[in-house]
This record gives C-alpha cells, sequence and structure tokens, in this order.
C-alpha cells in the first residue's frame, strides 16, 4: 500500500527545556519543524513536542545526537489517530 | 528592561504546561536566559542553570540539598546571613561547621580554608566577594583544596555576578548562587543556582513541572528536577534583556568601569581625615563594594543625611552579616556601604565625596 505523503515524525523530550534546546539546534542546521503540544495518545504530559516530516529524520537525528539531546521516545504518525514507536 | 517584564506581564503563559501560543512564548523567555546565562559564565550547557526566586533561594537549596547528618561543611567568618543560617539550621540536623575567621580587611586565607578541610567535609561554602568589605577571595586555590579532599564548593557569588567575571570554564565550581537584581541588573524576584553536572542535590521544593506527569515522582533531570511550580516567567523575560545588555557590553568592560570609580572613590574618601575605608586597599582585589564610618557619627545618621541632604542611597548597618562586621571590628553598629554600578558616573561619584565632606566636617 503505498502512501500519498511522508509520514510525520514525533519526538518527545523528557522537559520543556530540551525541547527548547532541540528546538534551537534543529532551525540552526535549517531542519523544518513544529512545536506541537504532546499527542495525548503519546504520554500523559501536558508540554511541548516536536514534529518533523520523515525525510529529515537523519539530519534530526545527527544534529540532536551531536548536541546531546537524545529525545525521550519517537513516534511516526501512521493516521490520524496512530502512531508507532521507533527507535531514534 | 522594564519595559519587557511589563509587556512580559500582559501575555504570561505557564511555561511548560501547555502548547498553546503564550505558554511556549514564556517557555522560550526561560530557555533564552538561560542560554544567555550559560554563556555568560563560560558553561556548556545551561540546563544546570536552575532559575530561584533570589541568591538565598539558591543557596538554602544548595546547602540544605548537599548537607546529611554526620557531614562537616567549612564556611568563612565573612558570609552573608544566607549563608550561615541555614549552615546553622544544618547544625541542628546533625552537621558540624567549621568557621574560618577572615584577617582585618575581610580576606580569607585560602591555606586556613585548606586546614580546616577534613575527611568527613562534604561542602565548602564560601563568598565569592564580601558584600561588607567588597573582599574577593581566592576562589581558585580554595576549589583546588576542596577538590583535593573530594569536598564540593559552594560559591556565593550575589557581589560578583555580572560585575567582575567568573567563568566556570576556567574555575569550574560545583554550585554558583546568585541573585539576578544586583549585578545581573534584572528585577528582583530572579536569581540562579549552577550545579554541575554530577553533583548530587536533593530538591528543596518538589511539585508540578510539566514533565512526566505520568509520575508522582520528581523528574531527576535538570532544570526539572529542581524547579518545581509556576516559575517568575514574568521576572526572568526581563532579566533575559539584563543579560544580553551584559553579553554585549562584556563584563570585563564593566568591571573597568566599576573600578575606575572604586579608586575614584577610595582615594577621595582616603583625604577626608575623619572617614575609614574597609576592605582590601587593592582595587583589583575588590569588588564594588566600599564600607566607611564617619569617625564617631552613627552609620546609620550618616546613611540619613546622605539621602536628606544630597539625594545619595545607601546602605547602613550590618548588611545582614554580623560576623563580618565582628572580623572588621565594626560590630554591633556596621557600617556605611557605598557601591558604584555600571550606570554610575563620574560626576556622581564626586557629588557623593563632596556630601561626605560635608557630613565628615561637621563632626570634627
Amino acid at each position: 500500500m503505498g502512501r500519498t505523503a511522508p509520514p510525520e515524525v514525533v519526538l518527545i523530550f523528557r522537559g520543556t527545556h530540551q525541547v527548547m534546546s532541540a528546538e534551537k539546534n534543529l532551525k540552526r542546521a535549517g531542519v523544518p519543524m513544529r512545536l506541537i503540544p504532546v499527542p495525548r495518545r503519546l504520554t500523559s504530559d501536558c508540554g511541548l513536542a516536536i514534529r518533523i516530516s520523515h525525510p529529515d529524520r537523519d539530519l534530526a537525528r545527527k544534529v540532536l545526537s551531536r548536541a546531546r539531546i537524545i529525545p525521550r521516545s519517537v513516534h511516526i504518525l501512521l493516521d490520524q489517530e496512530e502512531y508507532e514507536e521507533v527507535p531514534f | 528592561m522594564a519595559e519587557t517584564v511589563a509587556r512580559a506581564l500582559g501575555r504570561a503563559g505557564n511555561p511548560g504546561r501547555s502548547g498553546h501560543a503564550l505558554s511556549i512564548r514564556s517557555a522560550r523567555d526561560l530557555f533564552v536566559a538561560r542560554e544567555r546565562l550559560a554563556e555568560l559564565f563560560g558553561a556548556r550547557d545551561s540546563s544546570r542553570f536552575v532559575f530561584t526566586g533570589n541568591a538565598t533561594e539558591a543557596l538554602n537549596q544548595a546547602i540544605k540539598g548537599i548537607l546529611r547528618p554526620g557531614d562537616h561543611a567549612v564556611t568563612t567568618s565573612v558570609e552573608h546571613n544566607s549563608v550561615m543560617r541555614p549552615l546553622r539550621r544544618m547544625e541542628e540536623a546533625g552537621v558540624t561547621v567549621t568557621v574560618v575567621p577572615a584577617g582585618p580587611d575581610g580576606a580569607v586565607d585560602a591555606k586556613a580554608v585548606a586546614a580546616a578541610i577534613r575527611r568527613r567535609t562534604r561542602l565548602v561554602a564560601v563568598v565569592h566577594a564580601s558584600n561588607v568589605t567588597g573582599a574577593i577571595q581566592p576562589a581558585r586555590q580554595i576549589l583546588r583544596a576542596a577538590r583535593k579532599a573530594g569536598a564540593y564548593l559552594l560559591l556565593d557569588a550575589a557581589q560578583t555576578a555580572g560585575s567582575v567575571p567568573l567563568s566556570l570554564s576556567d574555575l569550574p565550581v560545583d554550585l554558583l548562587a546568585a541573585p539576578g537584581h544586583k549585578g545581573l541588573l534584572g528585577p528582583q524576584g530572579t536569581g540562579f543556582l549552577y550545579v554541575r553536572e554530577g553533583v548530587p542535590v536533593v530538591p528543596l521544593i518538589e511539585g508540578g513541572t510539566g514533565s512526566r506527569s505520568e509520575s508522582d515522582r520528581q523528574p531527576d533531570f535538570f532544570p526539572d528536577a529542581l524547579e518545581s511550580g509556576t516559575p517568575n516567567s514574568v521576572g526572568i523575560a526581563g532579566l533575559g534583556v539584563s543579560l544580553a545588555w551584559l553579553l554585549r557590553k562584556g563584563i570585563g568592560a564593566v568591571r573597568r568601569k566599576e573600578r575606575e570609580l572604586l579608586e575614584e572613590l577610595v582615594e577621595g574618601m582616603g583625604r577626608i581625615g575623619n572617614v575609614t575605608v574597609y576592605g582590601p586597599r587593592d582595587p583589583s582585589r575588590r569588588a564594588s563594594v566600599i564600607s566607611f564610618l564617619v569617625d564617631g557619627m552613627d552609620p546609620a545618621e550618616v546613611g540619613r543625611r546622605l539621602e536628606k541632604e544630597f539625594g545619595v542611597l545607601v546602605r547602613s548597618g550590618l548588611h545582614c552579616s554580623p560576623d563580618s562586621h565582628r572580623t572588621i571590628g565594626t560590630f554591633p553598629e556596621g557600617t556605611v556601604r557605598v557601591s558604584p554600578g555600571p550606570f554610575t558616573t563620574g560626576k556622581e561619584i564626586a557629588r557623593f565625596l563632596a556630601a561626605l565632606r560635608k557630613i565628615a566636617a561637621s563632626r570634627r
């Protein structure tokens, strides 16, 4: 089954400071991203997450690893409701 | 800075508690201020800067978060009550405390601090510069002695943060506490504690952090581990602006300016016969604080006349540091303290000296 659009990836971090720090590093490296409220299906946290598109995943991993900001978990949005947890 | 605080008041969202625009804005204000603190103090990881309401809260967090019954702590006789009172409280909880006496100019000998360190010493708490005499302490040698003994060094930078260059990459203290409203030029109700990675500090306050909400245990990562409850994001937004100013200006430049003013003050006051100036003579060993007395005159009266007759605002009395005054021999009356800042002008110093000459002359 083919996809019409590349799937989106949601990065969950430990705390708000780490989200802000990830945002700074991703923006500086030119990785397109959006801050989003953490989807309720992923955690009960009331904070922020970062959404990037799937083709940018490798670059994001490289940028964040270099800055030593490791996401708590990474999820691929399969459709409006379902996420699949994937390794960072 | 004041305009930023006013604007921030109108849009204060609770940082890290939601994904809406105002919450994000506040979270960003905190992040930006933290990053600027890390840059200003030469630290790699800004998450190790925990915001507090003032330096007192930061010092309490450090002292009560490190010491446990059976531990020994070393401090000096020129500490502020924000160090001494938490230490005295910890004494009641089974901690032993050694107070190393400073010299008559308020400076402590690093060798005496080193000699006071024992096998059970877990914390050495030292003021970077005395708030009474301005004496800058030999922090580097004290850090070396603490490291050698496996003790943590807490540096109270209340009088130096923002006005005396201090780099954590050059002077890697374990804990650094400072207020936002003094040399960092921010609003009252702000301050920070820096905790070096690997230094185990138990939180003084636990509660909501916006993170790990599914757990009823305090997070162990920074800054959330030591930052619970709604922060003063309005004040911290203002602090962020003053930190940007300091980064542009450079603390070296602030220090040079304040040193010039200090030299003018010390020289001018030295020429008034019946004025005694306390603290180190060498301006390079003094932060921007000068304590003095007009011989035979109540410091409170000098302060009152300076304000009423000349519009100069100073602090007089014990400056929350009784032991400092015992050390320099000015207890219990205290001293008058004058502290030029980066916006003080040479003209203002001249005006102050003229006022002091008149007040001192009335006593002769």
